[in-house]
Parts: C-alpha cells; structure tokens; sequence
C-alpha cells in the first residue's frame, strides 16, 4: 500500500508515529498519544516546509509550473547516495553538493526548456512533466531501479526524551532527525527570505517579476535573474532530497512522492509572500496530524486535499495573501 | 470511424476523404480477422484509451481545461462495470460460493452494502457506469467553473483530486478491493453466453466511432464554435452575454460521460480494475496522447494512443526503458510541434483544419 500510494510521505511517517505512539503509551487514546502526534505532525510540518519552499521560489516567485519539483528532489536524494557510496561522505557535508549538482542541472533546464515557454503556463507544465519523466528515466538508466540506502549521521539518531514516565521510560520523544530537518527547513527559509529581501539580488528578482519590461530598461539582465532564480530553487528541492533521503529509501520515483504535497503546500500558503510557505506547511501538516489522530491516516489525507480544492476555488492566491485590486 | 470526418468534408474534398475514411474503417473491420488474440485485446484496449483520449480533448483540445482527472472519470465507471461483472460471478467460480465477492469476505463484511447490491442488474450496472462519473464530473464542474479559478489552478485541482481518490479507493479495502482493486470478474455475456473477444472488438470499435462522431458534430455545431471561443478569449465571449460556466459545466460533464464509458468496456477487457487508473500516472498518460496527437484535432489522440500503444508492445521487449522515450517525445511535441504529430500531416488530409472556427473563413471573406 505504501509502495503504491503517490503521496505517501504523510503515511509513511505516520505509520512510524504510531509505533512510536504504541511502543511509549499503552494507554491509546490520552495526552501522551496526542502530544505525541502533534509532535510527529511539527516533523511532517518541517518536510512539507522543505520540499515547499523550491517550488515557492519556481512557482510563487517566477510563475514558473513546476511538475519536475519532484524530480529534482529525487536528484539532490541521488547526489547525496553517490558521495557517501563513494567517498564515504557524511550526510551533512554532501547538502552543499546536492545544491550544487541541482542548481547546474535547474540552470540548464531553464536554459533549453523554460525559457521557450515564459508566459505560456500550460505548455510549460507539459513541459516540465515531460522532463519528470526524462529525468525518472535517466535516473534510471545510470543507478538501475533498485532502492538505494543513505545513511544518517550516528549523531541524529535516537530521540530526545521530553517526558519520562516512572521508570524512566520516554513518554514523550522527539528524534533529532525531526528536529534536525525542522532545523534545516528554517535556516533555509530565513536565508532565502534573506536574499530576497536584503540583497541587490533579491530586489532584481522582485524587480523582474513586477514588471520585467522596466527592469530591463533599467538594466537589469533579466535573462540571468530568471536562470539564477529557477537554479535557486531547484537547488532547495536538491538540499530537501539530501536531507530526506535518510528518512525514505532512494528511488527514481521517490520524487512524485512530494510533488502534489509540495504543491498543496504552495497554494495554500500563498505565492504572495515567501512565509506563505511556513503557514501553509503548519496548517497542512498539523491538520493532518490531528485529523489523522481523531480518524485514520488515509482518511486524513483525503480531507486535507478535498480541504485545499475548497481553498483553491475561494482564494485561489491562497489564503495568507493579502487581496489586492486588479 | 472516420465517416463522421467525411460528412463534413464531402463538399471540398470528396472523393480522396471518403477513402481514406473508407479505408480506415475498412482496415479496423478487417484487422481482427488478420491478428491474433493478443493483438486483438491490445487493440481494443488501445482504441478504449484513444476514445478516453478524443474525450479529453473535447475539454482541453476545444475548451481550453488540461485535466488530470480523466483517467479518474474512466476509472468510476470501470469500477462500476467492474461490480456488475464481480457480482455475477457463477456461485462455483466464486471463491467462497457466496454472493459475497471475495475481497469483501477477506475484509470481513456480512453483508452487500446498499451502494453496490444495486449494480447486480444490468441496466443499473449500464447507467451507473456513464451517470456516476457525469455526476461527480457535474458537481465538480458546477463548483470549479463557477468561480474565478482559472486556468492553471484548473488543472492543480484535478490533480489533487486524482491524488485524493487514489488514496480514497486504496484505503478502502473493504469495498473497493484496495490496492489489487476488483479482480477475477467474469466474461461479459450476452444472453446467457459469454460475448468472444471480437466482439468485443467490435464493440468496442462502435464505441469509437461513436465517440468520434459525436464529438465530431458537437464541435462542428455552434456549440462546438462558442467553446472554441471560450478557449480563444473567454472574457470576450462573458461579454455577448454567453454563460461561460454553463457551456463548460457540460462539456466537462459530458466528456466525463463518455470517459466513464470507456472504462466500463475496459472491465471486460482487460478482466481487471485498480486504482492504477486512478493515480496521477494515468491520468498524464491521456494528457500525452491528447498533446503528442494534437489538440484540438479529435483524431489526433485516438491515432497517438493507438501508436504510442503498438510502438511501447513492441519497444518493451527490446528496452525497459520506454517511459523515457515518452518523456522525450513529449518534451520535444511540446517544444518544437506545439500542435501535435497531426500538424505535421498535409493540410488536405489534416483534421486541424476542422478545427479553425468557421468564423475565421468568413472574416477572410470581409478582408477580400
């Protein structure tokens, strides 16, 4: 079922809570169980975060429709496997390769691909799908379909007990895998909020993206701005696969795993501001977690999507967009 | 199956249209006679999905709405034939003799739901399979293109609703068979005997040229006119005072109808259902015939999936890499053929033709 389900990063990491649920409190149904599920829904909260915050730049900033995300993910997942099976790399030195390798491959999609299509959404979505399926298939063709294993740092593993019961048995626990993602997640997002807000280059992509006539009059390459913006986020959806690839096994098609999440995420944050990103990963990640808590985890998801389709047809900005008059 | 073409092109080009439309259909008739029986299921399963394809295109080719979601509409009414054909299994070849199917005694249910015991009769099993995707198709409808969603968010939508299905049908195994979905379905009979597969073809086969032919008129009507405009400029035609929703709402519902149908041929057939044909993959794979084939040219995806079909049966044996060609194919129609492989046939022969609003003559009329 798991192997099977398009979208199972909810599941999967569900699956996981509920042994650690059923391992810690015997109880079922108390306080225990339900700090710990939200718990688990903050480690949810920070993937969705990490495999948002690309597409926030390829899609909310540049309106770029990205169906490749996924795929580019799975790239950064795959840079990570190769320098650990071949140098022995630890997970953590292999992030700034997994951004590196992406970006050089996001830069020169952009160069033969995207940039044809500019202003023309829906060839540019066909497009960027029929790239998923290239990139799947080269995938493929050079590491063959068998599941690949990254390690995780000795470090990161085992879990922070918050709460102890008498024995001195974890009742509550976080692992330091979550936390760590979350951690990453939010480093990401102040940095890119940083450069967006903060640095010449940022105000060149706001610049471009306002009116791309004007920017270029007043000499902005704009050219360069939309290649170095899309490499920029193809290179998070690289570090996101980097980080990921501990969590999940390695596989070509591990990247359509992420890509609808990624997008319900996107859309219903709201392209308008970058941190649309974090309200959008909260929402949808604890409304799983406590939905799925109350029901079960097929379920949950069910309603999340049918939730995001309402959101969709009300607020199409998404809902943390300020309206504005067109 | 190309007849309907001929109808319309007898005026300019009588005799070279009408045998090529001649031949065709000629070809289809005598094709099963000339193969064998695995060529014969392949090929009415590929004009099944050809016919999925045509009616994708009445929405998107036409109206203007790229949806992932047609493999989702094909896939209810699948599961509707599917349940009729599970439920009249002969007691014997009923894994547990009951009237029960075997998936719902594995899942522990007593009894047949409501929901289903229905399908057990024919006629309900024959409306189920086109009036429960046209329904959900029309809800849909009525609450997307009733708002200011548009265009690209369109699309999302219909993959979060494939998305959200898949896991739906998967989780619930108890009805719906979970991931293996309905299997082990007896033969579609007639009369008490089970129809052989060509008839099946040949049924099969009238469906196409039935799908084609009425999709064919519908675009040729005025109906067909106002939704190519809605494509050209949508606001424009809100302006004449045209309902834009409304005409939308029945395309997509009727489209939604004839994919329904196509999938509840396809049970027979292929003697399976799973939500497979629910996931996101299935539904790209209608978007690519209809975009490799040529939007807008109704012929083009019957011809592209019956192409793709043959080429990938024959490619898979010497590669396994075949998803990769497909993904190259599309990116370089979309790239470079933006119309589609049926652009590239001579103007004469080509459907795109048909396409081009009449409006278009006469306003060349004005300029001379």
């Amino acid at each position: 079922m798991l192997a099977f389900d398009p979208s199972s990063v909810f599941l999967s990491t569900y699956l996981l809570a509920q042994e650690e649920a059923e391992a810690v409190a015997e109880g079922g149904f108390d306080i225990v169980t339900l700090l710990n599920q939200a718990l688990n829904g903050v480690g949810i909260v920070g993937i969705l975060l990490l495999t948002g915050l690309g597409l926030a730049i390829t899609f909310g900033v540049m309106r770029i429709i990205n169906l490749a995300h996924g795929e580019f993910i799975m790239l950064g997942a795959y840079v990570t496997f190769v320098f650990q099976d071949a140098f022995g790399m630890d997970l953590l030195m292999t992030i700034p390769f997994a951004f590196l390798v992406t970006a050089i491959i996001g830069a020169v999609v952009e160069l033969t691909i995207i940039r044809r299509l500019y202003g023309n959404p829906l060839e540019t979505l066909l497009a960027t799908w029929g790239l998923s399926i290239v990139l799947q298939g080269v995938v493929k063709l050079i590491f063959t379909a068998q599941l690949k294993y990254v390690k995780a740092p000795p470090y990161l593993s085992g879990n922070l007990p918050l709460l102890s019961d008498d024995a001195g048995g974890a009742l509550i626990s976080i692992s330091y895998y979550r936390m760590f993602i979350i951690a990453v997640a939010l480093a990401l997002l102040g940095l890119t909020m940083y450069l967006f807000y903060k640095t010449s280059w940022g105000r060149q992509i706001r610049a471009v993206t306002q009116n791309r006539d004007m920017a270029k009059c007043l000499g902005v390459n704009t050219k360069l701005v939309d290649m170095g913006t899309f490499a920029y986020g193809c290179g998070l959806a690289g570090v996101a696969g980097a980080v990921i690839s501990a969590l999940k096994t390695v596989a070509p098609p591990m990247g359509q795993d992420y890509l609808v999440d990624a997008w319900m995420v996107v859309v219903t944050g709201g392209v308008d501001k970058l941190i649309g990103v974090l309200a959008g990963s909260l929402l949808i990640g604890e409304a799983n977690a406590v939905i799925a808590f109350i029901l079960n985890d097929p379920t949950a998801r069910v309603i999340v999507l049918a939730a995001v389709i309402v959101l969709i047809r009300y607020r199409p900005e998404g809902l943390f967009t300020i309206q504005k008059r067109s | 199956m190309a007849n309907a073409v001929m109808g319309y092109k007898q005026s300019s080009f009588p005799t070279k249209l009408a045998a090529i439309s001649g031949i065709a259909l000629l070809i289809f008739i005598i094709l099963p006679f000339v193969f064998g029986d695995f060529q014969l299921s392949l090929m009415s399963k590929l004009l099944l999905f050809g016919s999925l394809g045509i009616s994708l295109d009445l929405v998107w080719g036409f109206t203007g709405i790229l949806s992932f979601a047609h493999g989702v509409f094909f896939t209810l009414g699948g599961y509707a034939s599917a349940y009729y054909l599970k439920l009249n299994l002969s007691a014997d070849s009923n894994t547990y003799g009951g009237e029960l199917p075997d998936f719902m005694v594995w899942n522990g249910l007593e009894t047949l739901p409501w929901f289903i015991a229905p399908l057990k009769y024919f006629p309900v099993a024959l409306v189920a399979t086109v009036a429960v995707p046209a329904l959900f198709a029309y809800i849909l409808g009525y609450f997307i293109f009733r708002s200011k969603v548009s265009g690209v968010y369109i699309t999302i939508i219909t993959l979060a609703i494939s998305s959200a299905l898949t896991t739906f049908f998967v989780s619930q195994q108890a009805y719906t068979g979970g991931t293996n979905g309905i299997t082990d379905v007896s033969k579609l009979s007639f009369l008490g005997s089970p129809i052989p597969p060509i008839g099946l073809y040949f049924i099969i086969l009238a469906f196409t040229v039935f799908v084609l032919a009425l999709s064919w008129w519908l675009t040729q009507s005025n109906l067909g006119l106002i939704l190519r405009s809605i494509n050209e400029n949508e606001k424009r035609i809100a302006f004449l005072g045209y309902d834009v929703a409304q005409f939308k709402i029945f395309i997509w519902t009727l489209s939604a109808a004839l994919a329904g149908m196509a999938g509840g041929l396809f049970v027979p057939l292929n003697q399976f259902i799973s939500p497979v044909y629910l996931a996101v993959a299935f539904g790209t794979q209608v978007v690519i015939w209809v975009a490799i084939g040529g939007r807008g040219t109704l012929v083009g995806p019957l011809l592209a999936a019956i192409l793709l079909g043959q080429v990938q049966n024959y490619a898979e044996k010497v590669t396994q890499d075949w998803q990769l060609v497909i993904g190259i194919l599309l990116l370089v129609v979309v790239l470079f053929i933006p119309n589609g492989l049926m652009s590239l046939l001579p103007k004469q022969l080509s459907l795109a033709n048909l396409s081009k609003p009449k409006v278009l003559q006469t306003s060349d009329a004005v300029k001379n």
